[in-house]
Protein backbone atom coordinates (compact mmCIF):
# COMPACT_ATOMS: atom_id res chain seq x y z
CA UNK A 1 0.00 0.00 0.00
CA UNK A 2 2.87 2.32 -0.73
CA UNK A 3 2.40 5.28 -3.03
CA UNK A 4 5.13 5.04 -5.66
CA UNK A 5 7.62 7.85 -5.86
CA UNK A 6 7.17 9.31 -2.35
CA UNK A 7 8.96 8.70 0.96
CA UNK A 8 11.20 6.00 -0.43
CA UNK A 9 12.87 3.75 2.19
CA UNK A 10 16.48 4.38 3.11
CA UNK A 11 18.85 2.29 1.03
CA UNK A 12 22.27 3.84 1.70
CA UNK A 13 23.94 4.07 5.12
CA UNK A 14 24.98 7.66 4.47
CA UNK A 15 21.40 8.95 4.07
CA UNK A 16 19.09 9.26 7.10
CA UNK A 17 16.30 6.64 7.29
CA UNK A 18 13.05 7.76 5.69
CA UNK A 19 9.73 5.97 6.24
CA UNK A 20 7.73 4.59 3.37
CA UNK A 21 4.01 5.42 3.15
CA UNK A 22 1.87 2.49 4.30
CA UNK A 23 -1.56 1.54 5.67
CA UNK A 24 -0.97 0.46 9.29
CA UNK A 25 -3.43 -2.23 10.39
CA UNK A 26 -4.42 -3.24 6.86
CA UNK A 27 -7.38 -2.35 4.67
CA UNK A 28 -9.87 -4.77 6.32
CA UNK A 29 -9.59 -3.19 9.78
CA UNK A 30 -9.69 0.30 8.27
CA UNK A 31 -13.01 -0.50 6.52
CA UNK A 32 -14.42 -1.52 9.92
CA UNK A 33 -12.95 1.55 11.67
CA UNK A 34 -14.24 4.02 9.06
CA UNK A 35 -17.68 2.35 9.11
CA UNK A 36 -17.83 2.61 12.90
CA UNK A 37 -16.70 6.25 12.79
CA UNK A 38 -19.45 7.03 10.27
CA UNK A 39 -22.23 5.47 12.36
CA UNK A 40 -20.99 6.97 15.63
CA UNK A 41 -20.77 10.35 13.89
CA UNK A 42 -24.45 10.03 12.96
CA UNK A 43 -25.34 9.14 16.59
CA UNK A 44 -23.39 12.15 17.86
CA UNK A 45 -25.19 14.59 15.56
CA UNK A 46 -28.57 12.99 16.38
CA UNK A 47 -27.92 13.49 20.11
CA UNK A 48 -27.03 17.14 19.54
CA UNK A 49 -30.25 17.72 17.55
CA UNK A 50 -32.34 16.24 20.41
CA UNK A 51 -30.36 18.35 22.88
CA UNK A 52 -31.09 21.50 20.85
CA UNK A 53 -34.83 20.75 21.19
CA UNK A 54 -34.65 20.64 25.04
CA UNK A 55 -31.51 22.60 25.97
CA UNK A 56 -32.53 23.44 29.56
CA UNK A 57 -33.51 19.86 30.45
CA UNK A 58 -30.40 18.31 28.90
CA UNK A 59 -28.08 20.89 30.47
CA UNK A 60 -29.61 20.33 33.93
CA UNK A 61 -29.22 16.54 33.60
CA UNK A 62 -25.65 16.85 32.29
CA UNK A 63 -24.68 18.72 35.46
CA UNK A 64 -25.49 15.57 37.48
CA UNK A 65 -22.61 13.70 35.78
CA UNK A 66 -19.38 13.30 37.73
CA UNK A 67 -16.85 15.05 35.45
CA UNK A 68 -13.97 13.84 37.65
CA UNK A 69 -14.78 10.21 36.77
CA UNK A 70 -15.08 11.19 33.09
CA UNK A 71 -11.65 12.87 33.15
CA UNK A 72 -10.11 9.89 34.99
CA UNK A 73 -11.58 7.46 32.47
CA UNK A 74 -10.28 9.61 29.58
CA UNK A 75 -6.74 9.61 30.98
CA UNK A 76 -6.97 5.84 31.65
CA UNK A 77 -7.96 5.20 28.00
CA UNK A 78 -5.30 7.61 26.67
CA UNK A 79 -2.72 5.74 28.76
CA UNK A 80 -3.97 2.43 27.36
CA UNK A 81 -3.50 3.85 23.86
CA UNK A 82 0.07 4.88 24.78
CA UNK A 83 0.83 1.29 25.87
CA UNK A 84 -0.80 -0.03 22.68
CA UNK A 85 1.26 2.29 20.44
CA UNK A 86 4.45 1.27 22.29
CA UNK A 87 3.49 -2.41 21.82
CA UNK A 88 3.40 -1.94 18.03
CA UNK A 89 6.85 -0.32 18.14
CA UNK A 90 8.15 -3.17 20.35
CA UNK A 91 6.91 -5.76 17.83
CA UNK A 92 8.64 -3.87 15.02
CA UNK A 93 11.84 -3.95 17.10
CA UNK A 94 11.43 -7.70 17.57
CA UNK A 95 10.99 -7.29 21.37
CA UNK A 96 8.05 -9.67 21.51
CA UNK A 97 8.06 -10.29 25.28
CA UNK A 98 7.99 -6.53 25.89
CA UNK A 99 5.18 -6.18 23.33
CA UNK A 100 3.15 -8.81 25.13
CA UNK A 101 3.57 -7.00 28.46
CA UNK A 102 2.51 -3.71 26.88
CA UNK A 103 -0.59 -5.31 25.35
CA UNK A 104 -1.49 -6.77 28.77
CA UNK A 105 -1.04 -3.29 30.31
CA UNK A 106 -3.34 -1.93 27.59
CA UNK A 107 -5.96 -4.51 28.51
CA UNK A 108 -5.56 -3.77 32.23
CA UNK A 109 -6.36 -0.10 31.53
CA UNK A 110 -9.43 -1.27 29.59
CA UNK A 111 -10.60 -3.31 32.58
CA UNK A 112 -10.02 -0.31 34.89
CA UNK A 113 -12.09 1.88 32.52
CA UNK A 114 -14.90 -0.71 32.65
CA UNK A 115 -14.86 -0.86 36.46
CA UNK A 116 -15.02 2.94 36.71
CA UNK A 117 -17.88 3.01 34.20
CA UNK A 118 -19.84 0.37 36.12
CA UNK A 119 -19.29 2.36 39.35
CA UNK A 120 -20.50 5.52 37.58
CA UNK A 121 -23.61 3.77 36.22
CA UNK A 122 -24.39 2.35 39.67
CA UNK A 123 -23.95 5.78 41.22
CA UNK A 124 -26.24 7.47 38.66
CA UNK A 125 -28.94 4.79 38.83
CA UNK A 126 -28.96 4.82 42.65
CA UNK A 127 -29.60 8.60 42.50
CA UNK A 128 -32.61 7.98 40.25
CA UNK A 129 -31.02 9.00 36.95
CA UNK A 130 -32.46 6.34 34.65
CA UNK A 131 -33.53 6.12 31.00
CA UNK A 132 -36.79 7.90 31.91
CA UNK A 133 -34.71 11.09 31.61
CA UNK A 134 -34.08 11.81 27.91
CA UNK A 135 -30.45 12.86 28.43
CA UNK A 136 -29.66 9.81 30.55
CA UNK A 137 -31.29 7.62 27.86
CA UNK A 138 -28.63 8.89 25.43
CA UNK A 139 -25.96 8.64 28.15
CA UNK A 140 -26.61 4.94 28.81
CA UNK A 141 -26.86 4.08 25.10
CA UNK A 142 -23.65 5.94 24.15
CA UNK A 143 -21.59 4.64 27.05
CA UNK A 144 -23.14 1.14 26.75
CA UNK A 145 -22.43 0.79 23.01
CA UNK A 146 -18.93 2.17 23.63
CA UNK A 147 -18.40 -0.39 26.41
CA UNK A 148 -19.45 -3.21 24.04
CA UNK A 149 -16.77 -1.98 21.61
CA UNK A 150 -14.27 -1.93 24.47
CA UNK A 151 -15.15 -5.54 25.38
CA UNK A 152 -14.63 -6.51 21.73
CA UNK A 153 -11.32 -4.60 21.82
CA UNK A 154 -10.21 -6.61 24.85
CA UNK A 155 -11.05 -9.84 22.99
CA UNK A 156 -9.04 -8.69 19.94
CA UNK A 157 -6.11 -7.68 22.20
CA UNK A 158 -6.27 -11.19 23.71
CA UNK A 159 -5.98 -12.67 20.21
CA UNK A 160 -2.91 -10.46 19.56
CA UNK A 161 -1.29 -11.56 22.86
CA UNK A 162 -1.92 -15.19 21.90
CA UNK A 163 -0.47 -14.50 18.44
CA UNK A 164 2.77 -13.29 20.03
CA UNK A 165 3.27 -16.82 21.41
CA UNK A 166 3.07 -18.16 17.87
CA UNK A 167 6.27 -18.52 15.84
CA UNK A 168 4.69 -17.77 12.45
CA UNK A 169 5.51 -14.51 10.69
CA UNK A 170 2.17 -12.67 10.97
CA UNK A 171 2.97 -10.83 14.17
CA UNK A 172 3.32 -7.18 13.12
CA UNK A 173 0.12 -7.28 11.06
CA UNK A 174 -2.02 -8.90 13.79
CA UNK A 175 -0.76 -6.57 16.53
CA UNK A 176 -1.17 -3.52 14.27
CA UNK A 177 -4.79 -4.52 13.54
CA UNK A 178 -5.72 -5.07 17.19
CA UNK A 179 -4.06 -1.83 18.29
CA UNK A 180 -5.77 0.14 15.50
CA UNK A 181 -9.16 -1.05 16.77
CA UNK A 182 -8.15 -0.10 20.32
CA UNK A 183 -7.19 3.43 19.26
CA UNK A 184 -10.62 3.79 17.64
CA UNK A 185 -12.23 3.02 21.03
CA UNK A 186 -10.09 5.78 22.56
CA UNK A 187 -10.97 8.18 19.72
CA UNK A 188 -14.72 7.60 20.14
CA UNK A 189 -14.50 8.08 23.91
CA UNK A 190 -12.78 11.47 23.45
CA UNK A 191 -15.82 12.65 21.46
CA UNK A 192 -18.34 11.06 23.88
CA UNK A 193 -16.58 12.67 26.87
CA UNK A 194 -16.71 16.15 25.32
CA UNK A 195 -20.29 15.68 24.11
CA UNK A 196 -21.88 14.38 27.33
CA UNK A 197 -19.71 15.83 30.11
CA UNK A 198 -18.35 19.14 28.80
CA UNK A 199 -20.72 20.58 26.16
CA UNK A 200 -23.46 21.55 28.62
CA UNK B 1 3.29 -7.73 5.54
CA UNK B 2 4.69 -4.18 5.71
CA UNK B 3 8.44 -3.50 5.64
CA UNK B 4 9.65 -2.73 9.17
CA UNK B 5 11.04 0.79 9.80
CA UNK B 6 14.71 1.30 10.70
CA UNK B 7 15.82 1.40 14.38
CA UNK B 8 16.39 5.21 14.56
CA UNK B 9 12.85 5.77 13.31
CA UNK B 10 11.46 3.41 15.97
CA UNK B 11 13.31 5.29 18.72
CA UNK B 12 11.88 8.55 17.41
CA UNK B 13 8.41 6.97 17.30
CA UNK B 14 8.64 6.07 21.01
CA UNK B 15 9.47 9.65 21.96
CA UNK B 16 6.72 10.95 19.67
CA UNK B 17 3.95 8.79 21.20
CA UNK B 18 5.08 9.77 24.72
CA UNK B 19 4.90 13.49 23.85
CA UNK B 20 1.50 13.00 22.18
CA UNK B 21 0.18 11.16 25.27
CA UNK B 22 1.34 14.01 27.53
CA UNK B 23 -0.30 16.60 25.24
CA UNK B 24 -3.56 14.60 25.13
CA UNK B 25 -3.68 14.27 28.93
CA UNK B 26 -2.93 17.97 29.42
CA UNK B 27 -5.64 18.92 26.89
CA UNK B 28 -8.13 16.69 28.76
CA UNK B 29 -7.51 18.46 32.07
CA UNK B 30 -7.58 21.88 30.37
CA UNK B 31 -10.93 21.10 28.71
CA UNK B 32 -12.28 20.04 32.14
CA UNK B 33 -11.25 23.37 33.67
CA UNK B 34 -12.80 25.28 30.76
CA UNK B 35 -16.15 23.42 30.74
CA UNK B 36 -19.16 25.62 31.59
CA UNK B 37 -20.09 25.39 35.28
CA UNK B 38 -16.68 24.11 36.44
CA UNK B 39 -15.38 27.54 37.43
CA UNK B 40 -16.33 28.65 40.99
CA UNK B 41 -17.28 32.08 39.68
CA UNK B 42 -20.30 32.45 37.39
CA UNK B 43 -19.59 33.55 33.84
CA UNK B 44 -21.61 34.47 30.75
CA UNK B 45 -18.94 33.06 28.47
CA UNK B 46 -20.46 29.57 28.24
CA UNK B 47 -20.61 29.59 24.43
CA UNK B 48 -17.02 30.82 24.11
CA UNK B 49 -15.87 28.15 26.57
CA UNK B 50 -17.67 25.43 24.58
CA UNK B 51 -15.93 26.64 21.40
CA UNK B 52 -12.62 26.13 23.25
CA UNK B 53 -13.76 22.68 24.46
CA UNK B 54 -14.67 21.71 20.87
CA UNK B 55 -11.32 23.01 19.56
CA UNK B 56 -9.46 20.94 22.17
CA UNK B 57 -11.60 17.88 21.34
CA UNK B 58 -10.86 18.24 17.63
CA UNK B 59 -7.12 18.62 18.27
CA UNK B 60 -7.12 15.56 20.57
CA UNK B 61 -8.94 13.44 17.99
CA UNK B 62 -6.54 14.51 15.25
CA UNK B 63 -3.52 13.70 17.44
CA UNK B 64 -4.93 10.20 18.11
CA UNK B 65 -5.64 9.63 14.40
CA UNK B 66 -2.35 11.02 13.15
CA UNK B 67 0.09 9.68 15.75
CA UNK B 68 -1.51 6.70 17.53
CA UNK B 69 -3.36 5.32 14.48
CA UNK B 70 -0.34 6.32 12.34
CA UNK B 71 -2.39 8.01 9.65
CA UNK B 72 0.47 10.49 9.21
CA UNK B 73 2.28 7.73 7.29
CA UNK B 74 -0.86 6.46 5.52
CA UNK B 75 -1.92 7.07 1.89
CA UNK B 76 -3.30 10.53 1.17
CA UNK B 77 -6.86 9.24 0.64
CA UNK B 78 -7.09 7.98 4.22
CA UNK B 79 -5.71 11.25 5.56
CA UNK B 80 -8.38 13.18 3.66
CA UNK B 81 -11.15 10.77 4.79
CA UNK B 82 -10.23 11.02 8.48
CA UNK B 83 -9.79 14.80 8.35
CA UNK B 84 -13.17 15.03 6.58
CA UNK B 85 -14.84 12.97 9.35
CA UNK B 86 -13.27 15.16 12.03
CA UNK B 87 -14.33 18.41 10.36
CA UNK B 88 -17.91 17.31 9.61
CA UNK B 89 -18.60 15.80 13.07
CA UNK B 90 -17.07 18.55 15.22
CA UNK B 91 -18.39 21.45 13.13
CA UNK B 92 -21.88 19.90 13.06
CA UNK B 93 -21.83 19.42 16.87
CA UNK B 94 -20.63 22.98 17.45
CA UNK B 95 -23.01 24.46 14.88
CA UNK B 96 -26.06 22.75 16.43
CA UNK B 97 -24.91 23.66 19.96
CA UNK B 98 -24.58 27.36 19.06
CA UNK B 99 -27.96 27.64 17.26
Amino acid sequence: MTAPGRDLPATAQSSPPVRERSLPGGVDMWVMVLGDLFFFGCYFVTYMVFRALSVEEFSASQRHLNVGIGVTNTVVLLTSSLFAALAVIAVREGALRNARRLLLATGACGVLFTLLKVYEWHSEISRGHTIHDEFFGFYYVFTGVHLVHLALGLLILGIAVRELHDSRGRRPAIVEQSVLFWHMIDLLWVVIFALLYLMR
Amino acid sequence: MTRLPAAPLLQRDKLTVLIVWAALSAATVLAWLLAPGESPSATNLDKELVVAVVALGLIKCRLIIRYFMEVRHAPRGLQIATDGWLAVVWLALLGIYLT
